[in-house]
């Protein structure tokens, strides 16, 4: 297969993410056409990217992306680390990924590049795994799997249905590692003050920094690398190590066996709703194998996992606002906080700064 | 004198100050801590105290008190590894050195004293690069793992850590799992032996895996199937030699009469055992039998001449496979020759 040209009309799915906002930010100067879709409204303003309403849960995705002429899509509207109902997920993830698809084939279609974004999920975790997953265990069904690893498998099977089917698009499936920016479910167990683990379990946690992920994707759009790739920094944590990281201390009372139980306790203890997945994950551990990503992109995550954690941890220092009287003023100092904490956590800089500057 | 310096230079000097958390959780009265800090000290005093009072009346040194002081060592040493908080690295497997380190002293104790390990053919261990151990598997613990461990990284001339394979079933236990990981193990799959052979570790392997542990009293010393040889296959693809290794007095320690195999089912184990002592005694059953020990780590196999082709070629890896185990098992029958008694 030849490589296709160069992309010129991209659309991003899920664009209202703040990992599609970054994606679109940094993709921005390199396409002529940006478009992004999402059900909620964008993070940020990029006067570069046109944006539309959309919900890939309907068959209308497909119709805008033959009406726009798109030639690269990016399917970034996977659900993982959400706290919708598992049904919603499902429809998301597999439903969503269904009508984009659609959009995607056919004789007629312009579409020469598919990106989407898979997660380190669809591996689950368990005792009898190998300790380093490579990119054919997630092709395998894994047996017993329900929930986020099983729609993420349903909708791996989909794609990978459709990169055979339709050979002049040029199909890439990142999986990328766990994310621990401040609003996801793992950070945010991490975060608590005391965080119940379970009890004679310590697993080794391999994390991608939020900054990588962006960058992975947006190298995937601009690059040629057609297949599935494992995306997590290099190194593991391991739990305990990850809680000291955080000032936190680990409390060992989740029953080891019987995952339902531990998740209702996470439930009432730490008024967290923990995925099954996750739940499996912070027992066993899962660590990825991601020699095929270096020797295709010719690079890799440039934060440790160890890094990860620790810029995390940094983030997390919260300042004190000093007496605020007009409440502009407070949200100023709650903006340059923000602003300051990102700065600390390697993130880039704002985009609304960065444009009056 | 004072330094004069312009404020760029002193910008240049400066360094970021470091942020100090105050240490937050509870925090005990402070004359208990008082005490905690002192207890040691008294109990040490009483210790010195009782073995001199002792020595007087018996005339013979009823407490070694260098044993005494090797354990107070070690207390501390893990005192000061529950306060490293993070600092400290593991490998990709989580296999944390200087934490497995701290424990050798335990296990030189029974590899020394209780089990008397004698070790022979510590030569053929390669101080530098890749190696497959592959040895006999007995004991209703593996408790052989941990001897083996402990005979290479005492008896070598160059310490190495040996990364043992482990029934998967041992890494879904709550302390096992956790313990194993730490300690350098990781799950006995093809894939990981690889990855560690590839990384120029000494990696062990016991290819008889629970029918090897879970046999009955009667059938000691007696080899199990090896499987169909995987190890061999893998060995060939990394380019690793194999290294025979055979342990004798492993099969005495819990001498197996009977397995309660619907229990075991229940309980989602291989095997129930039924010993002399278990689980007749509760939690002092689970107490090893002192058996006289020998280990023998044989010349190599080098399989590694082979093309990595010879992987798939069924015939050579099956003659490999018998080749390991008789030797293997000539080794047990030799050692059981050289060891005066079961016990001495």
């Amino acid at each position: 297969m030849t490589s296709p040209p160069s992309p010129r009309r991209v659309l991003l799915t899920g664009v209202s993410n703040p990992l599609g906002a970054e994606v679109a930010l940094r993709l921005a100067p390199h396409v002529p056409y940006l478009f992004g879709c999402d059900v909620h409204d964008p993070i940020s303003a990029l006067e570069q990217m046109d944006f539309v309403h959309a919900d890939v849960r309907h068959a209308a995705i497909g119709k805008l992306v033959r009406q726009l002429q798109i030639d690269t899509v990016v399917h970034l509207a996977v659900m993982v680390d959400s706290p919708s109902d598992q049904r919603s997920i499902h429809e998301t993830d597999v439903i969503g990924t269904m009508n984009v698809l659609v959009g995607c084939s056919g004789p007629s279609s312009r579409v020469r590049r598919l990106i989407v974004k898979s997660s380190q999920a669809v591996y689950g975790a368990g005792p009898t795994d190998p300790s380093f997953f490579s990119e054919e265990i997630g092709s395998v069904e894994r047996p017993g799997s329900s929930g986020v690893t099983r729609d993420l498998y349903e909708m791996e099977q989909l794609i990978g249905e459709f990169a055979l089917r339709e050979e002049s698009c040029q199909v890439s499936v990142l999986r990328l590692g766990f994310r621990v920016s401040e609003d996801t479910t793992l950070a945010r167990y991490l975060s608590l003050p005391i965080v119940p683990t379970f009890a004679g379990f310590d697993p080794r946690l391999q994390l991608l920094h939020e900054d990588d992920a962006a960058e992975v994707i947006v190298r995937a759009v601009l690059g040629d690398h057609p297949g599935v790739f494992n995306v997590a920094a290099h190194g593991v944590v391991l739990l305990s190590q990850a809680i000291a990281i955080m000032g936190g201390s680990a409390a060992p009372v989740l029953p080891p066996y019987g995952r339902w139980a531990a998740r209702m306790a996470l439930r009432a203890l730490a008024r967290l709703e923990v995925q099954a997945y996750l739940a499996d994950v912070i027992a066993y551990g899962s660590v990825m194998d991601c020699s095929r990503l270096e020797a295709a992109f010719g690079w890799k995550p440039a934060h440790s996992s160890r890094a990860v954690m620790d810029s995390l941890a940094r983030g997390r220092e919260i300042e004190v606002i000093e007496a605020p009287s007009p409440p502009q003023e407070y949200e100023l100092q709650v903006y340059l906080q923000r602003r300051r904490r990102e700065a600390r956590n390697g993130h880039r800089i704002a985009p609304a700064l960065k444009a009056h500057k | 004198m004072i330094q004069q310096a312009t404020p760029k230079q002193r910008k240049k000097n400066s360094k970021p100050a470091e942020i100090v958390r105050p240490r937050s959780g509870l925090q005990l009265p402070k004359q208990v801590r008082q005490l905690q800090r002192q207890a040691p000290l008294y109990a040490l005093q009483g210790v010195t105290e009782l073995s001199a009072r002792l020595k007087q009346a018996t005339g013979k040194d009823v407490i070694d008190l260098n044993r005494v002081m090797n354990f107070v060592q070690f207390l501390y040493k893990q005192r000061d590894l529950m306060r490293r908080g993070a600092d400290y690295e593991v490998d990709d497997f989580g296999f944390d050195p200087q934490w497995t380190e701290s424990f050798i002293d335990v296990f030189m104790v029974l590899y020394r004293d209780y089990w008397r390990v004698e070790t022979t053919g510590i030569e053929n261990v390669p101080a530098h690069g890749r190696a497959l151990l592959v040895s006999n598997h007995a004991g209703v613990l593996p408790w052989d793992g941990t001897m083996i461990k402990t005979a290479v990284f005492a008896e070598h001339p160059h310490p190495r850590h040996v990364r043992a394979l482990v029934a998967s079933l041992f890494l879904g236990m709550p302390v096992m799992s956790w313990f194993l990981r730490r300690t350098g193990q990781t799950v006995g799959h093809p894939d990981d032996t690889r990855r560690l052979l590839e990384r120029d570790e000494l990696v062990l392997v016991f290819p008889e895996g629970v029918r090897g542990t879970g046999k009955n009293f009667k059938d000691r010393y007696r080899l199990r199937r090896f499987g169909r040889g995987g190890f061999v296959g893998t060995a060939i693809r990394s380019r690793a030699p194999i290294i025979p290794v055979s342990v004798v007095g492993s099969e005495e320690i819990y001498p197996m009469v009977a397995d309660v195999a619907p229990l075991a089912r229940f309980l989602g184990m291989p095997y129930f055992p039924l010993t002399p002592f278990w689980p007749w005694l509760g939690p002092l059953g689970m107490i090893p039998l002192p058996s006289k020990w020998r280990i023998q780590f044989h010349a190599p196999i080098h399989v590694e001449d082979n093309p990595p082709e010879a992987a798939d070629d069924q015939n050579l890896v099956m003659a490999v496979a018998d080749e390991v185990r008789d030797t293997i098992q000539q080794g047990i029958y030799d050692n059981l020759k050289l060891r005066r008694g079961v016990f001495l």
